[in-house]
Parts: structure tokens; sequence; C-alpha cells
């Protein structure tokens, strides 16, 4: 639970979290037991997302459907027969959350989870709609059920398993190519999306990692919980701003037991890179800018080392650079948002 | 309305279709009371300024009332009228809030979202606005307009265009107008641009889509003997036959389209008749969001209603995205929401004489798109 009372407020549902998770595992079924409305919300949101990413395929979510009778009798029947129809896909796994509703009507979710004789393949997450948490807590609810699941196993050199990838965002796979990227000047792969379109088998394979990477901060809590869990390190975000793709790269080398020959030459081939990528902005040197407001906590660090590194000046009367809503990864994130300013200079 | 299990639900809640109903009254302060995942939905869908009494968990257990009163005390501090749309847990509690502030602070809209969906949220809001008839009110209502409706601007348009033509003056529009003139009092005689939308108020005399409209004009002069349906009438003419010339070009190159409907029941039936009328189609798969009706079965269930569709095959999807996803050999032409196979900014009608014209130019052109595709692909 946030701190801040009004963070608090304007958190979000835990379902929406839970199911942007939930959702993106193949072989797996999301089973809610919630209103069908609370799950048209996350559908239409997974909806739009694959149209802008030209996937046409959105995972099924099926939903009990408490209506009134349910409300006034009790919706666990309906839940147990909703169970009895993902069952029947035969799934890997099928993972339960629930909305607000049958936290307030006293349904026993976990009972009838266990009884049922899918239950060995049934994951119930009692997320309980905004009465559990925010957005975030349902995500990490999910995330750590997950984990809890995968056994401890021996660690494969070399192999690093990404946590918490926000699957919502558009530029999800971007950031993931870049990450990958990096990684790659260690010598190091992505064995596991946890949990981005990776099966049932492949997230049970999380102990393997020699360390685990966070999205960002979002999925701290279940990164504690995998770090404990396994012994491994945690490397708590994926890289921000320029000097960020640096840090990542040692703070993972040395998480993953990379030679610091071979993390010297890596820090050193990106920064000559990120050189390469700063010359194509060249004609922005000089240039006076304001950054307007910040819209998402850390964007401005990340612009403001750009623009020192481009030789820029900031001051009150200069261009106004509208600052993305979203924290730029790694050297191609910066990259973008320089097209922007560079756009917002030469056309106002 | 469905009671068994349903698979990626197609239709928004009784809590969003109030909220959209109360908000095309712009002067009003919609305040969502619930959790802001409650609120973002309608806020995102809609565009429009809302509010929310954000609620947290602590406040259902203690009571959700001071919040309420706190948002509304603020909100007030405007001095337009509010409407507070209840959302499923205060419900759920007992707490009685219908009667936490007077009648004339706010009203009060019990919409949960497990009491039903967008429509009979829709109904909820009318009944909390309690829109009286005033018998000696000019003109005529227009009916049947609400933000969640992919066309509601341009059918606000276009029958305001027709009834102007008419020469009657438009009296109150549900749901875009003021809460002044809604105050007024609305006039005793309706007409409809979307039934699926019904206010309820007054005599609705008949629909403005584009086969209604012969009947519905007639029952227009009955009411308003002085109008001049001339102009309207040679329109309407005008559009048919150009739809059946558009159409039978198509025809002498291509066999009439099969064609997969899915939307509320009065684009759905609508639909399924120009089709059958201008192209001759079958229209072996139709579905009905919001209700069914005599041969259009209900379903918000997308896996139910993607799988009739794919084993349809049909040449075309009358629908949303969320059909459109289920066969993408198919031509598609939006007539629901979501509609995101295009940028959508400009009001288009689906009523009218123009909507008409709008859904047969829109069949044409995908049903023309689709085959231009494959003709690439030999």
């Amino acid at each position: 639970m946030p701190e801040n009372i009004y963070e608090a407020r304007m958190a979000g549902c835990t379902l929406g979290g839970a199911l942007s998770v939930a959702c993106f595992i193949p072989g797996a079924v999301a089973v809610v037991h919630a209103p069908q409305g609370c799950v048209h919300q996350t559908f239409s949101m997974l909806h739009a997302m694959a149209n802008e990413s030209e996937v046409w395929t959105v995972p099924e979510i099926l939903v009990s459907n408490i209506g009134d009778r349910e409300v006034i009798f009790g919706g666990e029947e309906r839940l147990s027969a909703t169970l009895d129809e993902a069952a029947a896909k035969n799934p890997d796994l099928i993972l339960v959350v629930t909305s607000c509703v049958p936290e307030t009507i006293g349904d026993d979710c976990g009972a009838v989870c266990a009884r049922h004789p899918y239950a060995d393949r049934i994951v119930y997450v009692p997320t309980s709609g905004f009465l559990g948490g925010s957005a975030k807590d349902g995500e990490n609810a999910v995330l750590a059920a997950l984990a809890r699941r995968a056994p401890v196993a021996d660690l494969i050199p070399g192999t690093v398993a990404l946590v918490g990838e926000k699957n919502l965002e558009s530029e999800a796979d971007q950031n993931y190519a870049e990450v990958e990227r990096l990684l790659a000047r260690l010598g190091l792969r992505i064995t596991i999306r946890f949990c981005r379109n990776c099966n049932y088998a492949t997230l049970m394979q999380l102990g393997t990692a020699a360390c685990f990477i966070l999205r960002d901060e979002r999925a701290a809590d279940a990164g504690r919980i995998i770090g404990e869990r396994f012994g491994r390190p945690v490397i708590p975000e994926f890289p921000r701003g320029l000097s960020g793709c640096l840090a990542f790269l040692r703070a993972t080398g040395a998480a993953c037991g990379v030679a610091e020959e071979r993390i010297c030459a890596a820090v050193a081939e990106e920064t000559a890179y990120q050189e390469l990528m700063l010359s194509k902005f060249s004609n922005l040197s000089g240039k006076t800018i304001f950054l307007g407001a910040e819209p998402f906590a850390g964007t401005t660090a990340v612009a403001r080392e750009a623009a020192a590194r481009l030789g820029m000046q900031e001051r009150a009367d200069g261009f106004l650079i509208r600052l993305p809503f979203y924290l730029p990864i790694g050297t191609a994130g910066v990259e973008k948002m320089l097209y922007l300013w560079r756009r917002a200079v030469n056309n106002g | 309305m469905a009671e068994n299990t349903c698979a990626n639900p197609v239709w928004p809640c009784a809590m969003t279709g109030a909220v959209a109903t109360l908000a095309g009254f712009p002067d009003i302060c919609v305040i969502i009371h619930g959790s802001s995942g409650c609120y973002y939905y309608p806020r995102s869908l809609l565009k429009v300024p809302l509010f929310s009494t954000y609620l947290l968990e602590s406040e259902i257990v203690f009571g959700t009332i001071d919040r309420l009163h706190e948002v509304v005390t603020e909100v007030a501090a405007t001095g337009r009228p509010i409407a507070v749309v209840n959302t499923c847990v205060p419900a759920l509690t007992g707490e009685d809030l219908k009667t936490a502030f007077s009648e004339e602070t706010a009203m009060f809209v019990d919409a949960p979202g497990f009491c039903g969906n967008a429509e009979q949220g829709a109904v909820k809001a009318f009944e909390a606005m309690m829109p009286d008839v005033a018998a000696d009110r000019p003109g005529i209502n227009i009916d049947g307009i609400n933000l969640l409706d992919l066309f509601w601007r341009g059918n606000l348009h276009e029958t305001e265009r027709l009834l102007a033509l008419l020469g009657i003056p438009v009296a109150v529009r549900f749901c875009r107008d003021t809460w002044k003139n809604l105050r007024k009092g609305a006039a005793p005689v309706t007409v409809s641009a979307n039934s699926s939308y019904a206010s309820g108020v007054g005599t609705c005399i008949g629909s403005m889509l584009f086969p209604d409209m012969p009947k519905t004009i007639d029952r227009c002069l009955a009411q308003f003997p002085n109008a001049d349906a001339d102009a309207v009438l040679a329109e309407h003419q005008r559009a048919e036959e150009q739809m059946f010339y558009s159409c039978d070009k198509y025809l002498r190159k291509y066999t009439p389209p099969v064609v997969a409907v899915a939307a509320q029941e009065s684009y759905a039936v609508f639909a399924k008749a120009m089709m059958e009328r201008y192209f001759g189609s079958d229209v072996p798969v139709i579905f009905a969001r919001d209700r069914p009706a005599p041969e259009v079965p209900y379903s918000v269930n997308s896996a139910e209603i993607n799988a009739d569709i794919a084993a349809a095959e049909p040449d075309l999807i009358l629908g949303s995205t969320f059909e459109a996803a289920a066969c993408r050999k198919a031509a598609f032409f939006g007539i629901t929401p979501p509609d995101r196979s295009r940028v959508s900014v400009a009001a288009r009608p689906l009523a009218g004489v123009e909507g008409g014209l709008v859904l047969i130019e829109g069949a044409l052109n995908a049903l023309m798109n689709r085959h231009a595709a494959e003709e690439k692909k030999r």
C-alpha cells in the first residue's frame, strides 16, 4: 500500500494488475471471480494493446459472472462452474483471481479451488479487487504466487530471468530487445520472461537463472520473494538513461559472475555506441531547452544527463520539451527521446 | 443479463452505462462512488471530466459516507448539479447512501456493475434524473444518444438536420443537452436514433434508422400537422436509389456477401435489414449485445460470438474489432465499440439518411478493399 493517501487512492485495482500478468502465460487459463463488467475493462485494454502491436489473438479470460443472484445467495457455485469450464480446456495452469465483490459477499474462493478436481493445477491468488490493494499489488501477487511454485534448481551459468515486464506498455518488446542487446555484450542470455509469453513449464525453470532483473521498482515485492527463494542476486530495474546503461552492465555482470575484463570491455563498447548515437543529434548542441513537468518519476534525470552530454542548456525561456510519459530504457530509449526533442527544436 | 460463465466479455457494466448517460449533460458533475479501478475505465472510454471518491479499503470497513460527503461538498462548490453513481462494494455494504444527502444536493444513481449491463445502467440514470414531460413543450425529443455509441455525434447532428428539414423543433436531446434545458421539461413526443438506449421519456413514435424512417415520418406528420416531409422523403428516396445503384454495381462482379453482425439490438437488426435489402445478403450470424430480439440471440461472450463467426466464414463482419479479430480474412466495418480498425474522430452517423449511406458505403469499401487485397495476393 503506498504511504501517500493520494497515491493510494489513485493506485487502481488489483484485478487489472493481476490479469496483466496472468493473461500472458500461453497454455494457462485466467479465471476471474467477478461481475463480467470488471473483466470487460481488462479485456478491452488487452484488445487495444493487441491491435497496436498487430497481434490478433487476445488471451481468453473466463469470468464467473457474478450478478444479483450471487450477491444474495453467494457466488461459490458460479466459481466452481467456471473452474469446470476452465478445466475442460485441459490447461497447464488455471490462475484464479478475484474482484472486490466476492470478498464483500464472503465467498470462500480458496476452499472452492482446493476441493476442485483440478486443484493441483490451480493457483488461487486472492486479489480481491481494490480491497486487496493496488494494481501493482495485483501484479506482485501473481508473480509471487507463481515464483513460489517454481522449484529451487541448479543455476545455469550465463542465464538471466526478466521479472515483471509491463505487459500493457506498448513498447514492452522494444525494451526487452534493448536489455537483450546490452546483456549480449556480457555474454548473457535471457532464458525466462517471468511472465511474458513464456509457458508454464518455462516459468517453472525460474530457479535456474543466475540472476533476476526486475522491470522496475513496481515488481520489487515479487523480486524480494524471488531473490530469497532462490538465493540469487536481483537487479532492481531495467537500465535507465545513458550512465544507467553502463551501471547496469557493471551490476549485472558482477551479479552473474562475468569476468572483470569482459565487463570493462562491455562498458567500453557501450560507451562508444552511445557516442555514435549522440553524434546523430549534434545539431542540438548549444540549444537551450526547458524541460516540462516530469510525468514519470526519473525521466527528468535521464533527460538532464542526455542534454548535458549533447552540450544543451536548460533555461526557462528555452524550447519547451515535453518529457515522455515513460522512462526511456537503455541507450535506445534515450535515442527515441532525442528524436522527439529534435522534432520540437527544429519545428517549434 | 447473462447467467453463465463468460469468456472475454465484450460489453460494459451498468455503472459505465449510467456514467455515460449522465455525462451527456456536460454541466452535471458526475461522481463515481468507488475505487480508482472503477473510475479509470469510464474516464478513459468517455474522455470527459469525471469525479470519483477513489475509495480505499479502510473506508469500506468504517463506512464510506464521510468520504462521499467530503467529495460532494467539494464538488458542490462549483454550483453545478451533481450526480453520484454507486459501484459494487458500497452497494453491498448496506450503507444508506441515498439519504446521505438531500435530493437538491445531488442525485443518487445506484448502478453497481453486478446489476447489469450498460443499457440497464442508463435506465437507472434516467430514473434518477426524473425528466418531466411538459405537455406544452413544443417540438420533439431526440432519444438514443449515448456517449458510448461510436456514432452518437453523427446521429445527433443528422437527426437534428432531418427534424429541421421537417420544420419540427428539437426539445431535449437524450443525452447530449444541458441540465437547464432538461429541467424545462421534455416534449411529449420522442424519436430515437438508437432504441437500445431508450430514455422512456415521452411517447416514442419511432426510430430514425434508415429502414424505419418512412413510418417514423408518417407519425411525425400525425403529431405535427404543419411539418413538411417532402424534402426528407425525397432525400430518403434518392439515398435508396443510390444504395441500390452502388450495390448493383458490386453485385455485377461479386456474389452477395455473407455477413456476420454483432452489435446492440437496434443496430444489429438495422444492419441485417440493410444488408438483406441492398445486397441480398445471407446473415447467418447475428448477436445482440444488450437484449435478445426475434431471431437475434443475446451474447456478450466473445468466445461464443467469435466461434460462430469463424464457423460461418463470413465475407463481411459488421460489429466491433473484437469480432474482426475472430476472422481476419473477412472484410470489416465497425458499428459497435470498440472499433480499433481506424482512427475515428469525425462525426459519422448511423441514423437517418446519411446513416444508411454510411453503413452501405462502409460495407462496400470494406468488401472492395478485401477483394483488392485478394487480387494482389494472386
